[in-house]
């Protein structure tokens, strides 16, 4: 049943957070806070220039120059893919799957979870614009920089992150723990 | 350096600390979102707790750039609300998503694609929606600090304390149970 159980991750916690917030530290000094979500609104926007040009000109958002062409945001989130691929090969974790194990757990199939997964990134990006910003960009890089949005928004992501989970997850699967040491 | 390599280069560091932090992981983040695997949420603490530091000494320096966000405070709790529908729904968010494609997951795959739909709704109604919505109980770019005139030290101090608290007290990882 060893494809039943939560694994731990690659590094412990304290590793990795110091990690990511040595990440946010260069990404501060170097250009700018760590955001993911605009660039996804860029990719429309750019496609939208070129398939609706007159459409694209006269909408308030995307005719902004920011809205218009690729630059270090864009490239940033193709870093994200390249560093994902690289790490998950390097430490031979790159697998080919359709399932998380809370997934299996609850007794979803593929294709009810790639429904699921659809629809829920649908929210997820249209959430995040409406926000202007993520996780990163408006959760852990907005309570870093000590803004005041990141307290409605974390109210607002945790609270229904936590409800939603609890409706979609009621199960709970094994979970592998930590190694001693690491907690 | 040209801005699109150092993109590349902090977005590289960054998608690989997802990946090895167990963050670009659905599993990792349902079970915190659950209470039942603590991993992540630790994680996150941390990485919220020493950014914030290390922000407060590079602006110490004159180094920091930021990027406060707006607090409109309708559009951005709904948003919360939303995404954090969709947190909870697949276990991914916008730069985990990625993440998780990229290693394999074919449902994050498929989320991330919706997630280009939910870009280009967004864009659809902006004009009669979101300008509308954006246009009332707006308090602007600002922090803590500039919207209760409290000094920034008083919260930096605060916050590191209250992370310290939160990763003391979750110490012992609650005991999954099996049976749900």
């Amino acid at each position: 049943m060893q494809d039943l159980m939560v694994k731990r991750a690659p590094l412990p916690w304290w590793a990795a957070g110091l990690l990511l917030g040595a990440i946010q530290i260069l990404a501060v000094a170097a250009e700018k806070p760590l955001g993911v979500s605009t660039q996804f609104v860029v990719v429309d926007a750019v496609i939208l220039h070129k398939t609706a040009p007159e459409y694209s000109i006269s909408h308030p958002l995307i005719s902004q120059e920011k809205y218009s062409r690729v630059g270090y945001g864009f490239w940033l989130d193709v870093g994200i893919i390249l560093g994902a691929l690289g790490a998950a090969l390097a430490t031979g974790g790159w697998k080919l799957r359709g399932l998380p194990v809370w997934a299996k757990a609850n007794r979803q199939s593929v294709p009810v979870r790639l429904g699921i997964g659809f629809i829920a990134g649908i929210l997820i990006l249209f959430g995040a614009r409406l926000a202007h910003g993520c996780t990163s960009g408006n959760f852990a890089s907005g309570l870093s920089q000590l803004a005041l949005s990141s307290i409605p928004f974390a109210a607002g992501l945790f609270g229904f992150g936590m409800l939603t989970a609890m409706l979609f997850y009621p199960k709970t699967p094994a979970i592998e723990p930590d190694k001693k040491g690491d907690t | 350096m040209s801005p699109e390599i150092k993109g590349l280069i902090i977005g590289a560091l960054f998608g690989a600390a997802l990946y090895l932090g167990g963050l670009a992981d659905p599993d990792k983040i349902i079970g915190t979102l659950r209470l039942k695997d603590l991993h992540a949420l630790r994680t996150i603490l941390l990485f919220i707790v020493t950014g914030m530091a290390g922000i407060w000494i590079l602006d110490g320096l004159g180094l920091a750039h930021y990027d406060i966000k707006p607090t409109i405070w309708i559009p951005v709790t709904l948003g919360g609300v939303f995404l954090g529908i969709g947190f909870g729904m697949s276990g991914y968010c916008p730069g985990t998503g990625l993440a998780c494609a990229a290693a394999g997951r074919i449902d994050a795959l498929v989320t991330v694609l919706g997630m280009f739909l939910g870009a280009l709704v967004y864009i659809l109604i902006y004009p009669s929606v979101i300008v509308p919505l954006e246009s009332f109980a707006n308090a602007g770019k600002v922090t803590f600090t500039d919207a209760t005139g409290i000094p920034r030290f008083v919260f930096g101090i605060s916050l590191i304390g209250l992370g310290l608290a939160a990763l003391t007290l979750t110490m012992r990882e609650p005991k999954p149970d099996t049976q749900g």
